[in-house]
């Protein structure tokens, strides 16, 4: 077991930064070791958003975590969003920064989600292509984060942890590993939540997620605004088990609960993963 | 056209059809759920995820068109599709709307809502902006202020009000009863402007819209004087000017000052 070889910093154990618990994680950070900010909330000219970052700035290590890159379509890069989110980079100084594998527009339209690929040679040469020059720009290598996904293509050539694995080493970039979107994809499509985790190389997981879902009729949907569940708490195990010591941290975006439970979660993530990384040590 | 290319733009037609495909040949089927089901979560979630942020930018809308908010949200978001990468932004365009799109613009004091909404929020992260102060200011030598020019924040928003549109969004964001729409005798300016991180809004005097607005335009403090001499005794003019430089300074709305 060992840590990434990659060179990037071991966080610890850490939150994803909501306008929600501001106040109360200023008051009491408790454990807390560092923060994950949603960059697009801070790609602003000025005003309250700014304010309140830089406080955290001063506190806390933080990460960039994006949404809007959409490093997937075949629609050019967005001029606009990369300069401002390199200015912000700038900024802040984040650990790292990252987005997610998927698409969010096409046309000049943004659904505002994160859509699947088709796991193709086309759209692998089309996405390294572009993680290179977004890296490129940013001077830095970015992390890209597994989505949970809906609906699979049938041109698929490769599985889902094949084509990251494969994006990963082409574009010499690291992976944010969302436990609850492997767990989330292996039920909605079927595939093994464990064969995913072998597929992907140790070397470049930089990052994991931890979140809740919402059962539905017939799909698990990926709300990420429940507590984490049974069964990725226990895929969680297996990573840390594969993937050693890794920054963790809990991803709430909605139906925010007080802060402490959400720090109880983490905890309880310290907890497991800790005994093990002792063991291997 | 590529290949990925066609999927996205098959997909994206998927999601913004006004009902879900039962079928997508690009979309691989299998004994879990139905293609028609897998589309609905992608086409929900877009319509979702648009009306949530239009809620959050646009209190004093909701407020005022009550029980209809929501099936205005939804003619919206099924007119115009989201164009910035920021969802924050895609409100821009919803005063617009209901200026044309009917039976909206039958009653005017929604698009009117709905640009006080606006204003309101894009001056909440607009850039940061310094603001000068009164000590500053009284260091002007006497003979120079008839050509002193002032210049104000670049955030200030002052918006044309036929209705009492404020008194909405001031219940919204007190968490008021819904006022009564009235129209108002005559057009009233609103002034919205952000001080330090607070938005504030308040309808400006008649007399007060009139210096005010020259000084945007860019005229000298003598001009804005000469606009206060058709609403005052030549006694009052001066008096009233310096109260209401006073109160500008005090809100922030000054950046500096030059000389013609
Ligand atoms: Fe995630």
């Amino acid at each position: 077991m060992s840590t990434s070889t990659i060179g990037l910093p071991y966080l610890g154990y850490g939150l994803g930064l909501r306008t929600e618990h501001y106040q109360d994680l200023l008051a009491d950070p408790g454990q807390v070791e560092w923060l994950e900010i949603v960059s697009e909330n801070y790609l602003v000219n000025g005003g309250l958003p700014l304010i309140w970052l830089q406080r955290f700035r001063e506190r806390f290590p933080l990460v960039m975590h994006g949404v809007s890159l959409s490093i997937g379509s075949t629609d050019p890069l967005d001029e606009d969003y990369l300069s401002r989110l390199a200015r912000l980079a700038r900024r802040i100084e984040p650990a790292w920064v990252s987005d997610h594998l998927c698409w969010t527009g096409v046309q000049g339209v943004n659904l505002h989600d994160l859509m699947p690929l088709p796991y193709t040679e086309e759209a692998l040469e089309h996405v390294a292509g572009r993680v290179r020059q977004v890296q490129d720009r940013l001077k830095r290598r970015i992390l890209l984060e597994n989505v949970s996904s809906y609906v699979s293509f049938a041109d698929s050539q490769l599985s889902e942890w094949e084509f990251l694995a494969a994006v990963a080493e082409r574009a010499d970039c690291l992976i944010l590993l969302d436990i609850n979107n492997v767990h989330v994809s292996a039920m909605n499509h079927g595939f093994s939540a464990l064969d995913y985790l072998r597929g992907i190389p140790v070397s470049r997981v930089q990052q994991f997620h931890l979140a809740g879902y919402e059962q539905g009729e017939h799909l698990i949907i990926d709300t990420h605004d429940a507590p984490v569940s049974h069964a990725v708490w226990d895929l969680y195990i297996e990573a840390v088990r594969r993937f050693g010591r890794v920054s963790t941290m809990i991803e709430r975006d909605d139906n925010f609960p007080p802060l402490a439970e959400l720090r109880a979660e983490l905890e309880h993530a310290r907890t497991l993963a800790e005994p093990l990384l002792r063991n291997a040590a | 056209m590529s290949s990925l290319q066609a999927l996205q733009q098959q997909l994206l037609q998927a999601v913004l059809s006004e009902r879900t495909p039962a079928t997508l040949p690009l979309v691989r089927a299998d004994g879990i759920a139905d293609t028609g089901s897998r589309l609905e979560v992608y086409r929900h979630g877009y319509r979702v995820r648009l009306r949530d942020a239009l809620k959050q930018e646009f209190p004093g809308l909701h407020h005022m068109a009550g029980a209809q908010f929501e099936r205005l949200l939804d003619k919206y978001v099924a007119a115009h599709p989201s164009e910035h990468y920021n969802i924050r932004w895609y409100g821009a365009g919803l005063a617009a709307f209901l200026d044309y799109a009917r039976p909206w613009r039958d009653r005017p004091a929604l698009a009117e809502m709905a640009r006080v909404d606006w204003a309101i929020s894009i001056a909440f992260d607009a850039a940061d902006e310094p603001s000068a102060n009164i000590a500053e200011l009284s260091a002007v030598a006497p003979e120079a202020w008839p050509g002193l020019q002032l210049s104000l924040q670049q955030n200030l928003h002052v918006l044309d009000c036929r209705f009492n549109t404020a008194a909405f969004r001031r219940a919204a964001d007190q968490g008021g009863k819904r006022p009564r729409l009235r129209r108002l005798q005559q057009p009233r300016q609103l002034l919205v402007w952000r001080k330090d991180s607070s938005v504030h809004y308040r309808q400006l005097e008649v007399d007060e819209w009139q210096a005010l607005g020259a000084a945007i335009r860019g005229e000298p403090f003598a001009a804005l004087c000469a606009q206060l001499a058709a609403y005052h005794a030549q006694a009052s003019a001066l008096p009233r000017m310096v109260a209401l430089l006073q109160g500008w300074l005090e809100a922030g709305l000054i950046r500096g000052w030059s000389f013609a």
